[in-house]
């Protein structure tokens, strides 16, 4: 295909030559031209490879709905699949075919066109089954992935994107004629007016055609440089040009993707991509239409165009890819071709119509008898044929006689589809047009009002009537635009969906879906074999699956479809339209919410010393907490566990508890509204004193646990998990709405106002003494589970007596600006007794030698607060709490429900791990009767060897005999059952 | 995504909201004898209907008001919303406004863009 410079064009400026590398190759290209169009200049003609059979492809189209002509760019991150009809060059631009190897020329895998006749539908699905499962895994799927495909997935990327949200009254889709008119009849209204289009350029068919020869008796672009002028002037309209709307969604909500670099490289760091999420009132369609192709042998070869394309190079590119192309059309849409081509001094080398001379407007049949252009009525092209090139064509004219024609490109038309993809991604439900012969929307399901041939309007004659009918519903001025056509014809089509081939052959291909090469063969077969449902169909064939997601052929394949089963089109129905219309990337939708802000990180504010003395962090929802310290880089964690753990129990640890969630709860009805919340009953509770406390689900089960303190019958606060913090307050706030909302009850959560200290150990109280000269100690002054207000160096502080690790403990509650200096001033006063701090992991340690539970590690959200050996904490005298009723179910009082134990090995030097089974014989003989799993596993320094917490059927019963402890891969352990409590029994030293 | 009405703060984002399910499902009072197959349903048993439902959402990342609302669970329109203290609005009131996507059948999953 030699292509041809035109004179003057407005889009594409001559005098600035871009130069750019495909596949290393060096080409010049003018400022404004896509990949396709440059290459088109440059005669390069073959672009890639196709996706299963290796097949030479060019470019079949000028714009986003192209199937063949994909690309890498490698000076972009390596971005795979981009259209190359779309994408504009700039200097040093790096391009790479795809899907070849070793070269796009002398492609290897093209030996699959050979092997064709068995790749046929459902191939992989019936040969790739055995010998064996594993050769899938390990020899297929990699084979074949290595073979098919598409684009390499870049490996590096940094494209950065953002999100604006609008919020209008009316979003018109689509620039063109008929959504520059519905602009222009808001111009300066109260509406608020988002006109979107998706190209540099405001005009689509004024830019793309010379359908048009003038509007209001103008010239089309002085009238078109008018209206844009005016639109823009208007304040209440906005237009985003290189935008293009993917998706629509319900209650009017779109979402449209810009590039911020058409034309030019993005600069790394900087936006290069906006994702526009859009709300409005009204949306207003004016996408227009895509042409689709026709089934014939051969009809993937470089050098066959869809013939609006080829139009749409000579009036955007000022190109045209062929000096005399032949045109192939059933329909009346390809008459401009005509008229341009002779237009520009040119001349197809023929023109073939399946139609009768009788139904081919007057004025074509003038136009080619004055030029002199071959014209075959009734007459159908049987397949195309050359070598990675168009060559020769082979045509039966009216009399069935076969006629070569020698030719360097066709340009195609099977018709025109109304673009209906948002429409029906809106929900908007369609109608067959039997004379148009496509889907047109029919009933909108939402405020949606399609304009042009977005709505199946082909013919411009009521042009006013229709915006103006449609757009009644609002306070706009009426329109009146004349419009006169170069070529005036009414839409005219006459039903060809597929020619087949000359000779039969397993070789002979007539391709229904180019990118995912399937042929109309394929879409026999799958129906012979059954698959006769659209949806069932496309899924076995891949028809319309690729990234084009057959945008000029889907319509086809259901064409062929109606004919093959002998239905009505419309019986057939479409597969679901879904979006993204075109392929979205992830870093779009991303937006800014990656990297740093994928995830909000919180830190307690004793964080920075955290970072000074070798903490090693975990991360608790959000929270980042001390896990354990490292005294050095070589200390294992094994070892630092140990060594904090041992250290409280023989000195004084400190762990930073500031992620513990803390409420607030205030008001005149504050203590009937705990006593519902918690199981525990507060009413005797005394004032200044806390409780250990359980929360439940209205299912009985354990939810969450705390301390409450009691201030006064009105005040109290409460501590939760550091995990369960917001749905605790949730869960408080909803019953306080809505099964309580008599009681005067306000609650608030408190957490990051506080920082807390929980020190413990023997020798706790010297360094409290020390820190805090003023205040009593003593067991008498401040007992445990009791807590008092103080001031400390102008600062209100709250200290608790209570302990999550069994030894004498104290928690310090300060706010949290106070909290780094007192942390400094209790480690210096401290160090003299021992101190040292200890992280999650230690404590975790600590509080399972006590049997002390932790809500989601010990329980999962189907025990019950006497599973777990809690029934003290049950307020029985209390008229009702949360779950209280669900207590006393007949499954929750069965016996051999799974409870709380504790798990020792009988031989003190075996090892046990979390999540083991617990079982009753030695012997394995499967099916293994299971009795229940190790929920919590330690080496206790204290104790000298493993022990454990599990939750076992009947286990309270149980406790005493022995079991066994299983995994795959530790083997079987010979256990004791014993009561979950393995240090301190009796408390003395929590009381000391 | 939605647009939900906010009793308290006007028509927000859904992303603002979440979800609480069946509303106007009573809480059984404690201090009465409470039967199994009482308090289980009141537990476990909620109606999920196809068509109009009423459901409470509470405005999580906004006034942390919970509300109710009558919602088509076939077209995901939400009709009404409402303070937890107002009567529930009668669902005959909306009949005319019941619209299923696609023209679908009663029950389906509403993937159709051609009327059946």
């Amino acid at each position: 295909m030699k292509s041809i410079n035109l004179k003057e064009n407005q889009f594409i400026q001559f005098h600035q030559k871009i130069s750019f590398k495909f596949d290393g190759v060096k080409y010049f290209g003018y400022k404004g031209d896509t990949i396709a169009s440059a290459l088109l200049r440059n005669n390069v003609n073959l672009v890639g490879r196709s996706f299963k059979y290796h097949r030479p492809r060019g470019i079949y189209t000028c714009g986003i709905e192209e199937p063949n002509a994909l690309v890498q760019i490698i000076s972009e991150y390596s971005e795979p699949n981009t259209r190359a009809t779309i994408k504009k060059i700039y200097e040093g631009m790096e391009i790479e075919s795809q899907n070849r190897w070793p070269s796009l020329e002398n492609d290897f895998g093209s030996i699959n066109n050979l092997f064709s006749p068995i790749f046929t539908a459902g191939f992989y699905y019936k040969t790739f089954m055995g010998p064996h499962k594993k050769f899938w895994k390990n020899l297929y799927e990699p084979l074949i992935r290595r073979a098919a495909g598409l684009g390499k997935p870049p490996k590096d990327f940094k494209g950065i994107s953002n999100h604006i949200h609008h919020n209008v009254d009316i979003t018109i889709i689509g620039g063109g004629l008929n959504g520059l008119l519905a602009a222009k009849s808001f111009i300066n209204s109260n509406y608020d007016v988002l006109l979107i289009d998706f190209e540099e350029q405001l005009g689509g068919i004024i830019n793309n055609s010379n359908k048009i020869s003038s509007i209001d008796n103008k010239e089309p672009k002085d009238w078109l440089k008018e209206t844009i002028q005016e639109i823009e002037d208007s304040k209440n309209i906005k237009i985003l040009k290189n935008t293009l709307v993917t998706t629509y969604n319900y209650i009017n909500h779109l979402i449209a993707i810009e590039d911020r670099f058409v034309g030019s490289k993005p600069i790394e760091g900087k936006v290069n991509s906006t994702l526009h999420k859009i709300r409005t009132g009204h949306t207003i369609l004016c996408n227009g239409h895509i042409e689709r192709f026709l089934s014939f042998q051969n009809n993937d070869l470089p050098g066959i165009m869809l013939s609006s394309s080829f139009e749409k190079y000579m009036c955007r590119y000022g190109l045209a890819p062929s000096k005399e192309p032949v045109i192939f059309s059933n329909n009346s849409n390809s008459n401009s071709l005509v008229y341009s081509l002779i237009k520009a001094g040119l001349k197809p080398k023929a023109y073939i119509d399946s139609r009768s001379g009788e139904e081919i407007e007057p004025n074509l049949f003038d136009l080619i008898r004055k030029n002199d252009v071959p014209l075959y009525t009734n007459s159908q092209i049987k397949g195309a044929f050359g070598n990675k090139k168009i060559e020769k064509i082979l045509v039966e004219d009216s009399s069935g006689a076969l006629n070569e024609i020698k030719c360097d490109c066709l340009c195609l038309s099977g018709g025109i589809n109304s673009d209906v993809h948002l429409f029906t991604q809106s929900k908007g439900l369609l109608d067959w047009d039997e004379k148009d012969l496509t889907y047109k929307p029919s009933k909108p399901f939402q405020p949606t009002i399609t304009l042009g041939s977005a709505s199946g309007q082909f013919n411009f004659d009521n042009l006013n009537s229709d915006i103006n009918e449609k757009l009644k519903t609002f306070k706009v001025k009426k329109l009146d635009v004349k419009l006169e056509l170069n070529t005036n014809a009414k839409y005219n089509i006459e039903k060809l969906w597929e020619v087949s081939p000359q000779k039969k052959s397993l070789w002979a291909k007539s391709f229904i879906d180019l990118q995912n090469d399937v042929t109309t063969k394929d879409i026999r077969q799958a129906i012979t074999e059954g698959f006769d449902r659209i949806e069932h169909l496309k899924r076995y064939t891949t028809n319309s699956m690729g990234t084009d997601q057959g945008k000029i052929s889907s319509i086809n394949a259901l064409g062929i479809v109606s004919d093959l089963l002998d239905k009505k089109v419309n019986e057939v129905g479409t597969t679901i339209y879904r979006p993204p219309y075109a392929p979205l990337s992830f870093s779009a939708i991303a937006g800014r919410n990656c990297y740093e802000f994928y995830d909000p990180e919180r830190k307690s504010p004793i964080h920075n010393w955290h970072l000074k003395n070798g903490a090693i962090f975990e991360d608790v929802g959000q929270w980042k907490r001390p896990w354990y310290f490292q005294i050095n880089k070589d200390e294992s964690m094994h070892d630092a566990v140990q060594r904090e753990s041992k250290n409280v129990r023989e000195n004084a640890g400190i762990l930073d508890g500031s992620t513990l969630g803390k409420i607030e709860i205030k008001g005149e009805d504050a203590l009937e509204f705990m006593n519902l919340i918690y199981t525990n009953s507060f009413t005797k509770m005394k004032q200044g004193s806390a409780r250990y406390a359980l929360m439940l689900g209205e299912d009985g089960m354990v939810k969450d646990d705390g301390i409450i303190c009691k201030i006064s019958d009105q005040h109290f606060i409460a501590t939760t998990t550091t995990g369960g913090a917001a749905t605790v307050l949730g869960c408080m706030e909803e019953y306080a709405q809505t099964e309580w909302p008599n009681l005067k009850v306000f609650m608030n959560s408190i957490t990051e106002q506080y920082a807390t200290f929980n020190i413990s150990g023997p020798k706790t109280r010297e360094i409290m003494k020390k820190a805090f000269p003023n205040i009593n100690f003593s067991n008498e002054e401040f007992p445990f589970m009791t807590f008092q207000f103080h001031e400390f160096n102008g600062v209100p502080i709250r200290i608790l007596r209570a302990s999550f690790t069994g030894e004498l403990g104290y928690e310090i509650y300060i706010p949290s600006n106070s909290a780094p200096k007192i942390w400094d001033n209790i480690q210096s006063v401290g160090k003299e007794f021992g101190l040292a701090p200890y992280g999650t992991e230690a404590m975790h340690l600590l509080r399972a030698e006590k049997g002390y539970i932790i809500v989601g590690q010990d329980t999962d959200g189907s025990i019950t607060p006497i599973d777990l050996g809690l029934s003290w904490m049950i307020g029985k005298s209390k008229k009702d709490f949360l779950g209280k009723r669900s207590l006393t179910r007949s499954d929750t009082i069965r016996e051999d429900r799974k409870q709380l134990v504790g798990i020792i090995p009988s031989n003190k030097t075996d090892k046990l791990e979390e999540g083991q089974h617990i079982i009753l014989d030695k012997e394995i003989k499967s099916p293994v009767p299971m009795l229940g799993h190790i929920t919590s596993c330690y080496y206790s320094p204290t104790l000298g060897h493993d022990f454990a917490l599990a939750v076992i059927k009947n286990g309270h019963s149980m406790i005493g005999t022995k079991a066994y402890a299983s995994t795959s891969s530790m083997g079987t352990t010979g256990v004791d059952i014993v009561k979950p409590v393995f240090y301190d029994e009796g408390n003395k030293r929590l009381v000391s | 995504m939605l647009i939900i009405n906010c009793p308290y703060c006007g028509p927000r984002d859904q992303s603002e909201f979440s979800n609480g399910g069946e509303a106007h499902v009573k809480r059984p009072d404690g201090s009465k004898e409470i039967g199994d197959r009482e308090w289980g349903e009141y537990v476990f048993i909620r109606a999920n209907p196809k068509g109009l439902f009423y459901e409470r959402w509470v405005h999580t990342h906004g006034c942390r008001k919970w509300f109710n609302c009558v919602r088509d669970t076939s077209t995901d329109e939400i009709l009404v919303t409402y303070k937890l203290d107002e009567k529930k609005p009668n669902l005959n009131n909306f009949k005319s406004v019941v619209k299923t996507p696609s023209g679908e059948p009663e029950v389906g999953s509403g993937n159709f863009t051609v009327e059946k």
